[in-house]
């Protein structure tokens, strides 16, 4: 454990990348995410129209893989601060479509932690980078998130 | 959606037609189900639990804010390949909040022969707060040059 600008945390953990799990991508994982969010392109929900595509069939939509980078599956870092976290920012880069079939194994690695002191007070930001790859080893997607650590307002 | 679109038919400043959004309860179950549930009460979930976290209510997950986001750029035409997306979530949207998703176009490029258009998008409420900010690059062919 070390302190940094006030921010105690397990800062060997930083870099270093951890498998948080392997993810069997179906079809109706993609037509679920397709109901719940609204989502209408044949691509990603109509599958007779999918097959007619440059694609030849259903695949994901471009912000698919949020689903499996929820922070519990993440490492813990020991952060000594706060008892409020938030999503704060999120960048996602599609490199090749996600299909039914596909199982797609994750790795994450702590990139950065730092403070902000805002209006509200102090905020301990956590980035994490995760990778997704398919099963020919080639990636898919690559997100980068930043959560945000904060005291309960009282 | 918009017929199909090519790289030499958008200008800078050019608005993606709006989306409209408003999400229930109902989809964030629903969302939250495809990676398994939750197995009590949250802040996506619960208003209690959302307030006893200094929130005003229960609130729609990011993750379902970026969907949204995306689907702006993916349906704006067939022809559209989202390649990246950033966005910030500046205020946290409740649940059943009629939500407007706009994005204009910034700069387009050809990039190691990829042509790519970069837009601004933005998800406000209908009173014109901006929940979600940010940017995206998405990919759009080109015409066959002419023989």
């Amino acid at each position: 454990m070390s302190t940094e600008d006030d921010i105690t945390y397990d800062r060997s953990m930083l870099g270093v990348e951890h498998h948080i799990g392997s993810f069997p991508i179906s079809r109706e994982m993609i037509l679920e995410f397709a109901v719940s969010t609204a989502e209408t392109h044949p691509l990603y929900s109509d599958e007779e129209q999918a097959k007619a595509s440059e694609y030849g069939g259903l695949i994901a939509p471009p912000t698919f893989c949020n689903i499996f980078v929820d922070g519990l599956r993440r490492p813990d870092i020991k952060l000594e601060f706060g008892d409020v976290g938030l999503f704060a920012s999120q960048a996602i880069e599609n490199v090749s479509p996600i299909r039914p079939g596909d199982t797609l194994e994750a790795r994450t690695r702590l990139q950065d932690v730092y403070s902000k002191t805002g209006r509200s007070g102090k905020m301990v930001f956590v980035v994490w980078e995760t990778s997704f790859t398919n099963q020919q080893g080639e990636t898919v997607v690559l997100v980068r998130d930043s959560f945000i650590r904060r005291n309960r307002p009282e | 959606m918009n017929d199909e679109l090519y790289y030499e038919d958008i200008e800078i400043g050019d608005e993606i037609d709006t989306v409209e959004r408003s999400v229930s309860l109902e989809q964030v179950r629903a969302f939250l189900a495809i990676r398994g549930g939750l197995s009590g009460p949250s802040r996506f979930t619960d208003d209690a639990f959302a307030r006893s976290e200094g929130l005003p209510g229960a609130i729609v997950p990011g993750a379902m804010n970026s969907a949204m986001m995306a689907q702006l750029l993916t349906g704006w035409s067939p022809t559209v390949t989202l390649k990246k997306m950033e966005v910030v979530f500046r205020r946290v949207v409740p649940h059943n909040s009629p939500l407007e998703i706009k994005g204009v176009v910034t700069s387009k490029d050809v990039v190691d022969d990829e042509p790519q258009i970069n837009c601004d998008v933005f998800l406000e409420s209908e009173e014109g707060a901006v929940h979600v900010i940010g940017h995206a690059t998405v990919v759009l062919p080109m015409h066959a040059p002419a023989d």
